[in-house]
């Protein structure tokens, strides 16, 4: 059973890196990156169980950590022009 | 008793496959950003959930379980964070809507909405500047900016007033 | 399995390389470059180097897109279009790649009993591990208590690289920034 999850979360890899190539702008990208993250979690776990040494899920945790940093830190880029921008002042839109 | 936790986990990893499938899927084939992003959060919840649910059935009460409920709140608090930043830069960078009608939502969706390359400059118009720097913005640039802070605010009004006298669509 | 995993991985990770290869928003590549480490960990995790997996996710997809999005503030988005034919560089990667797969016929084969690797001091930590220290993973028992000070010092120098890194991004006013002001007002004058 998870062969065949582990199958469902290569194809997904694979779609998702499809649109990172194409995507036309940053975000389709980023969009496709974000969710790479999460299925790259989502196959660290299944391939620990198919293996049968399901001990290595920490990674998984700091994976969905690191992912979420790489991701605002590109977005904070965009919204604010700068990395150190303290997030105070919030620009009107 | 382990035929029927067997099964369950069958069920809840085959079809937590299926919702990421699905979720690359859309992600691929939805005509821009925002349907992208609907698209995606897909996997976030659904497919992410029903995968852990299934992998805690087999791992049973152990620490392993205690690990993937871990991801799993990690991945529910995350996710929508980093999905609200990525629509909202997005919105800020410039990346219009896709809409089948554009002259219904006036004139806050453009018909281009593909912006391949966004520059330095057009991200920067929209950033307050820094204090400490005397707030200044150089004149070409304010002018720049002017109208894409006021387009959202003065959208609503030309809707609402443009809807009795609106001009046929071109679609029909 | 797991091979067939790793040859779905690989052959992403080639796509990418191509990817970022043709790709001249420098957005972009940084993405794609966050996409590859991620990658590159789910690899290494299924071929169990966990410590190195970890390393490569914290490295390759949390500081080094943070600090080259730092360095692009600094530079332009778009990659300049190259001055000189690429011939003469691809010539020197091409030979090199091929130096290097050369030298691979001259490994051992992987796990091959009567390897240097496996009669020299390996086989002493494998047997001593357990007895000495009590932690099951051998590799962990080297890099933390039989080389413990070893990893101490290298802590310590990676926190002190770190609060370095937030001292400096944590400035008010950037140098690019007063340096863009210095240029819009000498250009006025």
């Amino acid at each position: 059973m998870f062969v065949a999850a582990t199958l469902a979360i290569l194809v997904s890899l694979v779609l998702l890196v499809v649109r990172a190539l194409k995507g036309p702008t940053v975000f389709d990208r980023l969009v496709a990156a974000n969710s790479i993250g999460t299925a790259a979690i989502l196959l660290l776990a299944v391939v620990g169980f198919l293996t049968g040494r399901p001990e290595f899920l920490d990674i998984g945790i700091t994976y969905a950590l690191l992912n979420l940093i790489g991701t605002l830190a590109v977005l904070k880029y965009f919204r604010f022009g700068d990395l150190a921008h303290s997030g105070g002042e919030e620009p009107e839109d | 008793m382990q035929m029927v936790i067997d099964i369950l986990s069958w069920v809840l990893l085959v079809a937590g496959g299926v919702f990421m499938v699905i979720s690359a899927f859309g992600v691929n084939r939805m005509p821009d950003v925002y349907a992208r992003l609907h698209a995606a959060s897909v996997a976030d919840t659904l497919g992410a959930g029903l995968l852990i649910a299934g992998m805690m059935l087999q791992a049973g009460p152990t620490l392993v379980t205690a690990k993937l409920v871990m991801i799993l709140a990690i991945l529910f608090f995350s996710s929508p964070v980093a999905g609200h930043a990525l629509a909202r830069a997005a919105l800020v960078a410039g990346v219009r809507p896709h809409v089948d009608h554009p002259e219904e939502s006036g004139e806050a969706c453009g018909p281009e909405f593909n912006v391949e390359a966004i520059p330095h400059e057009t991200v920067r118009e929209d950033v307050k500047l820094i204090p400490s720097l005397g707030g200044r913005r150089p004149a070409s640039r304010k002018a720049a900016a002017e109208p894409k802070t006021a387009k959202p605010k003065t959208s609503k009004p030309t809707r609402t007033a443009a809807k009795p006298a609106r001009k046929p669509a071109k679609k029909g | 399995m797991e091979t067939f995993i790793n040859m779905v991985l690989l052959t992403l990770l080639a796509v990418i390389t191509i990817g970022v290869v043709r790709l001249r928003n420098l957005f972009a590549v940084i993405i794609l470059g966050g996409i590859y480490s991620f990658l590159m960990a789910s690899v290494l995790i299924v071929l169990d180097a966990v410590d190195v997996a970890m390393t490569e996710a914290s490295v390759g997809a949390g500081i080094s897109t943070v600090l080259m999005l730092t360095v692009l503030y600094m530079t332009r988005v778009e990659e300049a279009k190259p001055v000189h034919s690429p011939m003469l560089p691809l010539f020197v990667a091409g030979v090199t790649g091929a130096v290097l797969v050369y030298g691979t016929w001259g490994l051992p084969a992987f796990g091959l009993a009567d390897t240097p690797l496996n009669n020299h001091v390996g086989m002493t930590y494998m047997d001593l591990s357990i007895p000495d220290t009590g932690i099951p993973n051998v590799v962990t028992s080297v890099l933390a208590s039989y080389r413990g000070f070893d990893t101490l010092g290298e802590t310590t120098v990676v926190f002190t690289a770190g609060i370095g890194v937030l001292l400096l991004l944590r400035r008010g006013v950037s140098v690019a920034r007063l340096r863009r002001k210095q240029q819009e007002e000498e250009s006025k004058s």
